[in-house]
């Protein structure tokens, strides 16, 4: 064993209460002798041992506390001192005793069989009981009784450290009532090993260690003719908690990153949609079964939006007769109040919708973006109040069907690392051909990625214009966030268990 | 979405041939159908376009599949029998349910499968198709005990009593709709109608009540019966008459003959259901320039064919039994679908696009980033909330708010406004977690200006541990706008969550752009938090850099 590096390891405390161990074992006398906190003694206790140089035993002790009766006789007077002070050489009516003394019956009673038995007193039969003091009542009247100079000790006090006196009172005042009474405590007993005894011959009180670098010791360069305390770097740390992302908004910045880095602008859209932005733009008839007020979620107030006319009429005329692009249209009565009305975005979609509308529309373009939406849905294990869509549109003119399976297949590829993909006939109302995108993970299996389409000329000549190829697409990635963070239950994405975001690992 | 329920041995008998497994999944998705389940003899499919009702029968299902595997080619044939008047619309019924549309079936007795088949279908295309019977209902009764002409009319609802399905005594219909299961089920498609439907026979007995239920007496369809009547009715006639011409298609592949009714309604008078055919043109290049194949013409019409359409030259005709063909591009995905989409080869994206973030996005990542370097973990939580937690909890009075008119629960009935109720409803549910605790969010949060509704992009951060402080979090908010190059003010601030004398606005350009202070004992009683916490909610929108 290296006792140098072992000694130059000490903690202050250590040192000072190691060379202690020779004379002392108990903490309490640690303490006194050291100058530390109970608390830094028994720290100290524990690191030595850890470092074989204690052994550290628990022996239970008795310990002598008093009782009631006792915390009181020991402030005041014995009852068998007032009883005697009570009495002269002429003998006293036994009934009358209390009265005088202030004593309760019990006491008395008490006081008359103890003092009888040490011929303290006697009792004549003369008119009732009398009581009569002794010679020997006389002379301990006028001396500390046994009991008294015991009372006298601080309490508690270890039934170990008793003179043979003491044991006598402590006798006798243990069969009085509530007097003293006894505790078992555990009591530690340090004592130095081997190790430690080297340790305290090398001379551990080395007052040239240093604990803690100070800036003072650097100002002043103290530190030079001092050595280092020595840490143990293996020993267990306190936690500390770091600020860092939460899981999956950060899976969701990788897929930004993502969309970004393949030439994609974001875009966006408010959480309140209109009718119109979230469906009717979009070739949704209004009378389509997932526009029941059981589907979305209808605002109470304000109940409608503000909306462009000229961008009404012209939707309106696409559902009733499909306008000059050469469709039929939906063929009914389109209600412009209805398209009006607000609610909380169904679907991302809406967001392309007005990026097709918008000014800042590139052609050729590519748009992505993340965006909130709500369904009116009961909340389970599956299902989240409201959840994120990513969706997307590419502009241009000339793209084809097999250009939006090229965009499939480079998702498949960047989004869940394969090059198999199913591609499987689709179904929505705003595009056409379209198509459902199955992507076969390393891990999940086949999983549905996405759906995707080419958007209806219905959709996007009103909102453009004029009919320009336009590819649709959206994915339903959540699947695949949860398997990256290890999530089961879909309710965890927006985890509210500190614990669980901070022990995270991130990705 | 609709799914049904068949005899997988029926299907490849009506398709005519066997299929395997791997068939069966290809024919399906050229139906854009799939496999819901597939129990030895029973198979359960489900549909992902809605418009497409010709296919929610084991009959449509297996024409789509002949015409797929190209057995046949194009619009499926059908034979009707000569038209025989039958039915008589007063103009009673023209404001309540004006259509109708009827039909008699004469054919082999019922088995027990195919009355279950007849009463699936019916089920699917009134429930999906027909907006839960509203748009289009169906009746299904037999012929025997039906004297024509019959009779649709309205009439009052206490006017008339019958035997409903299912019942024992006579009950108007007004008793119907409030006591008989389907007329409680139903019966919100009648409501604060003065007159209600009714078909009658040429007797005058009742044999329905649609589109709610038949008569027990003379309406009630059996096993063993051969001659069946379907009625068809509704608010939009193209509708009906769609449901009545897959009905007949159905019921002919069953080797059932179909008699035509003529339907007079005034002096206008059609023999239902009505197999016109329509014309489009198509324009073959389309295929090329929206699918991107490069296919001949006669490749082109093959694949029509495929989908059931008939073709000559540039003319395309969509049976009677579709509807959902609006455009030529819906043709044209026909044709994709039957090329088949995996035989598709796919092309790169070839212009040069510049990829980039919206500027309120980059400014979110610059806080975030900011106060993950301060120690705060970051938190996202559901846009949703309630009215309480965002409020009541915080001893704050709710300002406008946008609120849903239909909440599936109170949890989550609103939108949230600000966020530091959140974050603080997170400390009081982890009491238990180690201390300190230091979190923040950034996210939307939408208020409302009377008519005015906006999103903004906020940031909020707690502190919570046994010396929090508003010197703390005073000193973060400080730090992290120093950091984006703006100074800012403190002025006092009272508000009902924060401790008076301990909040502050805080202001740049003497501009509110936020709040900060140490919330209030009474609110962390409410949330029984036993730390003392201190909190700040910054609006991103209003900061200028």
């Amino acid at each position: 064993m290296d006792f140098k590096k072992l000694a130059q390891s000490l903690h202050q405390y250590e040192r000072r209460v190691l060379p202690e161990l020779e004379k002392h074992a108990l903490v309490s006398e640690l303490v006194s002798v050291t100058g530390l906190k109970e608390i830094e003694v028994n720290r100290a206790l524990q690191w030595l041992e850890s470092k074989s140089a204690v052994e550290v035993l628990t022996e239970p002790r008795e310990l002598i506390l008093l009782g009631k009766n006792g915390e009181k006789y020991a402030k005041d007077k014995l009852p068998e001192r007032v009883f005697l002070e009570a009495l002269s050489d002429k003998p006293f009516p036994l009934d009358k005793l209390s009265a005088k003394t202030g004593l309760s019956n019990e006491e008395v009673n008490v006081c008359v069989g103890g003092l009888r038995s040490k011929s303290a007193i006697v009792l004549l039969k003369d008119k009732g009981l009398q009581v009569k003091i002794t010679e020997q009542g006389l002379r301990m009247r006028d001396s500390e009784l046994l009991e008294e100079s015991f009372l006298k000790n601080s309490f508690p006090l270890a039934f170990q450290s008793l003179s043979p006196q003491d044991k006598g009172a402590f006798e006798s005042l243990r069969k009085r009532r509530d007097i003293i009474r006894i505790e078992v405590e555990k009591v530690k007993r340090a004592k130095l090993t081997d190790v430690g005894k080297k340790l305290v011959s090398m001379g551990v009180r080395d007052e040239d260690m240093i604990d803690s670098l100070t800036p003072q010791m650097l100002s002043t360069g103290a530190w030079q003719q001092k050595s280092f305390r020595r840490y143990d770097v293996s020993a267990h740390v306190p936690n500390v908690f770091g600020g860092k992302k939460q899981p999956y908004r950060a899976f969701l910045d990788w897929v930004r990153f993502k969309f970004a880095s393949l030439g994609f602008q974001e875009m966006s859209g408010p959480l309140v949609e209109t009718d119109f932005w979230n469906m009717d733009a979009l070739y949704m008839p209004q009378f389509h079964s997932a526009r029941d007020i059981h589907d979305a979620y209808y605002v109470k107030e304000p109940k409608v939006g503000k909306l462009d006319p000229a961008l009404v009429k012209r939707v309106k005329e696409m559902h009733e007769s499909g306008g000059q692009t050469g469709s039929k249209g939906w063929q009914y009565d389109f209600d412009v109040e209805r398209t009006h009305r607000l609610l909380l975005r169904t679907q991302g979609t809406a967001c392309s919708s007005r990026m097709l509308a918008s000014k800042d529309l590139k052609i050729p373009g590519k748009y992505f973006g993340i965006s909130r939406a709500f369904r009116h849905d009961v909340i389970d294990a599956t299902h989240l109040p409201d959840f994120n869509q990513i969706e997307g549109i590419v502009v241009e003119e000339g793209l084809t069907f097999r250009h939006l399976i090229g965009l499939l297949k480079m998702f498949a590829k960047e989004f869940a690392g394969t090059e198999e993909i199913k591609l499987v006939p689709g179904y929505f109302p705003f595009t056409e051909p379209s198509v459902e995108l199955y992507a076969k993970h390393p891990q999940l299996g086949w999983i549905e990625l996405g759906g995707a389409g080419i958007f209806r000329p219905e959709v996007v000549t009103p909102l453009l214009g004029k009919n320009v190829s336009v590819c649709a697409w959206g994915l339903g990635i959540d699947r695949l966030g949860m398997f990256k963070l290890g999530i089961k239950d879909i309710r965890n994405l927006f985890s509210q268990d500190v614990a669980f975001l901070r022990d995270g690992e991130v990705m | 979405m609709p799914s049904i329920t068949f005899s997988f041995e029926d299907l490849c008998s009506l398709v005519g041939q066997k299929l395997d497994d791997k068939k069966l999944a290809e024919l399906l998705d050229k139906a854009k159908a799939e496999l819901d389940s597939k129990l030895s003899s029973e198979i359960t499919v489900k549909y992902n376009d809605t418009n497409q009702p010709y296919l929610w029968s084991v009959e449509g299902l297996a024409r789509h599949f002949r015409a797929s595997l190209g057995k046949v080619k194009g619009i499926a044939k059908l034979k009707l029998e000569k038209p025989v008047d039958g039915v008589s619309v007063d103009k009673s019924v023209s404001s309540v349910r004006p259509y109708i549309a009827v039909f008699v079936a004469k054919g082999p007795k019922l088995t027990e499968y195919l009355l279950n088949q007849l009463i699936q279908m019916q089920e699917k295309l009134a429930d999906n198709f027909g907006r839960k019977r509203q748009k289009v209902g169906i009746g299904l009764f037999p012929a025997g005990k039906v004297v024509f002409p019959m009779t649709y009319k309205a009439v009052e609802p206490d006017a008339v009593s019958f035997v409903p399905l299912g019942m024992a005594q006579e009950l108007s219909l007004k008793e119907i709709l409030q006591r008989h299961e389907k007329g409680k089920q139903h019966g919100w498609i009648l409501k604060d109608m003065k007159k209600v439907p009714i078909i009658l026979d040429a007797e005058g007995s009742v044999l329905s009540f649609p589109p709610i239920i038949n008569s027990d007496t003379t309406g009630k369809l059996t096993v063993g019966d051969s001659d069946i009547v379907c009625e068809v009715s509704g608010t939009d006639w193209s509708a009906v008459n769609l449901v009545s011409v897959i009905f007949a298609y159905a019921l002919s592949e069953r080797d059932f003959s179909i008699t035509p009714l003529k339907v007079k309604s005034g002096k206008e008078q059609i023999a239902t259901p009505d197999l016109s055919t329509e014309k489009m043109k198509f324009d073959y290049s389309l295929v090329e320039s929206l699918l991107g194949l490069k296919l001949s013409a006669s490749e082109i019409k093959g694949l029509l064919e495929r989908a059931q359409f008939d073709v000559s030259g540039s003319n395309v005709e969509v049976p009677a039994y579709r509807r959902d063909v609006m455009h030529q591009v819906d043709i044209v995905e026909d044709v994709g679908i039957q090329y088949g989409y995996s035989d598709i080869e796919p092309l790169p994206l070839s212009s040069l696009t510049t990829g980039g973030f919206l500027p309120v996005s980059m400014q979110a990542d610059t806080h975030r980033s900011l106060w993950i370097g301060l120690g705060f973990q970051e938190v996202m939580s559901a846009v949703l909330s309630s009215k309480e937690l965002l409020f009541d909890r915080m001893n704050v009075a709710a300002g406008e708010l946008i609120e849903i008119d239909n909440p599936i629960s109170q949890t989550y009935s609103c939108l949230r406004s600000w966020l530091l109720p959140i974050l603080l409803d997170v400390l009081s549910k982890n009491r238990h977690v180690d201390y300190p605790q230091k979190l923040f969010e950034q996210g939307v949060v939408t208020v409302r200006d009377g008519s005015d509704v906006r999103d903004e992009s906020h940031l909020s951060a707690v502190s919570a541990h046994s010396q929090a402080s508003f010197t703390e979090m005073r000193q973060y908010v400080e730090a992290t706008l120093k950091s984006i190059g703006l100074s800012c003010q403190f002025e006092e601030l009272e508000m009902g969550c924060f401790i008076v004398g301990r909040s502050a606005k805080v202001l740049v350009d003497g501009k509110e752009v936020g709040i900060v202070g140490e919330i209030h004992p009474a609110v962390l009683k409410k949330l029984s938090v036993l730390v003392p916490i201190v909190g700040c909610e910054l609006n991103l929108s209003s900061l200028k850099k």
